[in-house]
């Protein structure tokens, strides 16, 4: 079995230490949710910090945060999760192309790479273990977790790190935004839920967990499983994979207390994900999160770092609308989160 | 020389990000590399970059970079000597 036993979250939300679990929502009107940042030279070495991009202080802060709360100095692998990987770096080299070549500067270019973050989180930590980036778009994160969980199983590790970590820079988001993925105006994002026009609202954020083969006075949850599905034909297919899903585990639809849905505001594509948890698991309690962190490629960590709180503290934030009735009991979160219902993902969260 | 050496702090100042230092916390002969400002090859590249953006001076040599970046004034006197030549 596998165990979260630490996390460290850079988030849109008061999600540093010492700030609780959401005690207080942070309100954001803009085009997109915006991490709040720690001070960095807590953390980071001004020296060493001075070429990093903001990307890459948030991993290596948020690494660190997190092996702090799980008590560990190093971890035995370092696997990281990301859609886009250094989108400012890559916009800095490029647009330094466009202007003129010769003078390029090195750094921008050297970090524009997406294992940038997983190697520079090692040389921070001076760790010389097993180290690996993987990029599927929204997979990103739960690849990464399924690694972490196959290299605790065949004795690679005890203690590994684990995370996902995705940046918004408003130039890529004007770029997306004309595919019809972003929604096109500013908007509050505690009004996410009654807005009517298309698109998702924005995010990002970095959250990094310490997967352990040991249950400790440390640990939040329980990592029971990681399942993606991809391109699924019907709404009842999916619906059908949850379930089976669930009796892979040994668990019965009834028996899930909570749903992290995955809905995004994005109405046409929220209609779906309700069809899918109603098919699959009608009586469950569920919850929307979204507008706390927006939509982005790894945003399954901020749900996870949600459902371990929640089961660690046995309560669930104000900020977070239930959908139906309380649940009795909080010992099985769901996790479910797709995009564009071309790829869904669940986490199965247990006690 | 003295106005050189200013403009040159500024410039590596901002060309290496090196925030929390200021133009008087720069020796102009503590060396750049290992002790002194603690930089490091990359910032050798970034000033590489500097020289040849900042003053068309493009260093043919690599040999003689060591001799170059050895301290802000060693800098401002080959960039002295190379207008003088130009």
């Amino acid at each position: 079995m596998e165990y979260i036993n630490g996390i460290g979250i850079i988030s849109p939300q008061n999600t540093l230490p010492g700030q609780g679990f959401l005690e207080a929502v942070v309100e954001q009107t803009a085009d997109f949710l915006k991490s709040v940042e720690p001070v960095y030279k807590s953390y980071i070495d001004p020296i060493a910090s001075r070429r990093m991009s903001r990307l890459i202080k948030m991993g290596i802060t948020s690494a660190k945060i997190c092996l702090r709360d799980a008590g560990i100095d190093a971890p035995d692998a370092i696997i990281t999760g990301t859609g886009l990987g250094s989108v400012e770096d890559t916009e800095k080299i490029l647009g330094e192309l466009t202007i003129e070549e010769k003078f390029l500067n090195p750094s921008p270019f050297i970090q524009s790479t997406y294992n940038t973050i997983s190697s520079q989180i090692a040389i921070s930590l001076k760790c010389h273990e097993y180290n690996s980036t993987f990029v599927h778009r929204c997979f990103s994160l739960e690849s990464c977790l399924t690694d972490a969980v196959l290299q605790i199983r065949e004795g690679s590790a005890a203690n590994v790190l684990a995370g996902g970590i995705d940046e918004m820079t408003l130039n890529h988001l004007t770029i997306i935004r004309r595919l019809g993925m972003w929604k096109r105006e500013a908007i509050r994002n505690l009004d996410l839920w009654t807005s009517e026009t298309p698109g998702a609202l924005a995010g990002e954020g970095s959250a990094y967990f310490v997967i352990s083969s040991e249950k400790n006075e440390k640990t939040y949850a329980r990592l029971a499983a990681v399942e993606t599905l991809y391109k699924p034909s019907s709404t009842m297919q999916t619906a059908s994979f949850v379930k089976q899903f669930l009796a892979d585990n040994g668990l019965m639809p009834a028996e899930v207390d909570l749903v992290l849905m995955g809905s995004n505001g994005y109405s046409e594509h929220d209609r779906v994900c309700n069809e899918v948890i109603m098919q699959s698991v009608p009586a469950a309690a569920r919850v929307l999160y979204k507008h706390l962190c927006g939509e982005y490629h790894t945003v399954s960590g901020f749900a996870l770092y949600l459902a371990a709180n929640i089961i660690s503290r046995q309560m669930i934030p104000s900020c977070m609308p239930l959908l139906q009735r309380k649940p009795e009991k909080l010992e099985n979160i769901l996790i479910h989160n797709h995009f564009r219902n071309t790829d869904h993902a669940f986490i199965l969260v247990r006690v | 020389m003295d106005e050189l050496i200013n403009k040159l702090k500024k410039e590596v100042i901002t060309q290496l990000n090196l925030e929390d230092i200021s133009e008087d916390d720069i020796n102009p002969d503590s060396p750049l590399f290992g002790e002194g400002l603690g930089l490091d090859s990359i910032d050798a590249l970034e000033l590489i970059v500097l020289l040849e953006k900042n003053y068309g001076i493009k260093i043919e040599d690599p040999k003689d970079g060591k001799k170059i970046f050895h301290s802000i004034r060693t800098m401002a006197e080959y960039i002295t000597e190379h207008q003088k030549k130009a």
